[in-house]
């Protein structure tokens, strides 16, 4: 679905969505070939690390908060810039939830720009916390 | 828990601060976006295959061209992280990657005690010379060992 500027308003929120990180998933990431941090495979590495388990890579998460923006702008949106928080580690195996909301809608520059705070949440508690900003079409 | 002392932060460190790496070249792979895209159930029609666009998100297949970050501490977690995008990436361009630490700072207390929290950036170039993406991240360096709660 595409989503236009004018049909967006402060405070709409995000569908909420499920993602179960696993340590397959974190390699495959990464690419099986490519070096990783060995603590995002191997939970014995993580918990040397004072983690309770295999490590989630931030870098999947952030990916994970660009698709879901993504998704929700449509294809004649733009994710610009991403800002994120993370605030605690999360441990592979346990679900995480993406929720985000609208803060702010502004024209930059002919931009209609459309800022949104995402999380991911963990046992309801924000493990990681996004600022985002994504360009819109016009209906006109 | 053995306590630091004093800082482990140098003037060597220090003088790493706004120092500039030397361009390292980066492409972007086609594998790369395919297999991110499959894993992530991405199905925007941009980014399908044939397209030449990569998904934004594979800028973290881009690899870590942050080698002049110096290692005080033999842990290191991603604390904080920023993606900026000029552009897409287009599939098979190959970009130049600058990076440059921002600033080196300490903390006491929290769950390491002692940590090193190097903030460092990367900007992307395309081979005209133009701005394509920014990233900037946050790596707190800490000691497991040192660690106020090992569960």
């Amino acid at each position: 679905m595409q989503r236009y500027f004018e049909d967006v308003k402060v405070n709409d929120e995000l569908e909420p969505l499920e993602r179960i990180p696993t340590a397959d998933m974190a390699l495959d990431f990464f690419g099986r070939d490519n070096p990783t941090n060995p603590a995002f495979a191997d939970a014995e590495a993580g918990k040397r690390m004072g983690i309770a388990g295999a490590l989630v890579p931030g870098l999947l998460k952030l990916a994970w908060v660009t698709h879901y923006v993504g998704a929700w702008a449509g294809s004649e949106g733009t994710v610009r810039n991403l800002r994120v928080a993370y605030r605690r580690p999360d441990v592979a195996g346990n679900p995480l939830v993406l929720a985000g909301r609208v803060v702010d809608l502004r024209q930059e520059d002919g931009r209609n720009v459309v800022e949104l705070e995402v999380v991911t949440l963990a046992e309801g508690e924000p493990s990681t916390r996004a600022t985002v900003q994504v360009e819109l079409p016009s209906r006109g | 828990m053995e306590e630091i002392e004093q800082s482990l932060i140098t003037d060597e460190h220090r003088a790493s601060i706004g120092v500039k790496g030397e361009p390292i070249q980066v492409t972007v792979k086609e594998a790369d976006a395919h297999r991110m895209r499959d894993l992530l159930g991405d199905t925007d029609p941009r980014y399908a295959d044939g397209t030449g666009i990569a998904p934004p998100y594979v800028i973290s297949a881009l690899g870590s061209p942050r080698r002049n970050i110096p290692g005080i501490l033999p842990g290191g977690l991603l604390t904080q992280q920023e993606w900026r995008f000029t552009r897409p990436f287009r599939i098979g361009e190959t970009l130049n990657a600058v990076s440059q630490v921002i600033d080196i700072r300490e903390r006491l207390g929290g769950r390491y005690g002692y940590s090193v929290l190097i903030t460092s950036a990367i900007d992307f170039h395309d081979s005209d010379g133009e701005h394509v993406a920014a990233v900037m991240t946050t790596i707190t360096q800490f000691d497991p060992k040192r660690a106020r709660n090992n569960d």
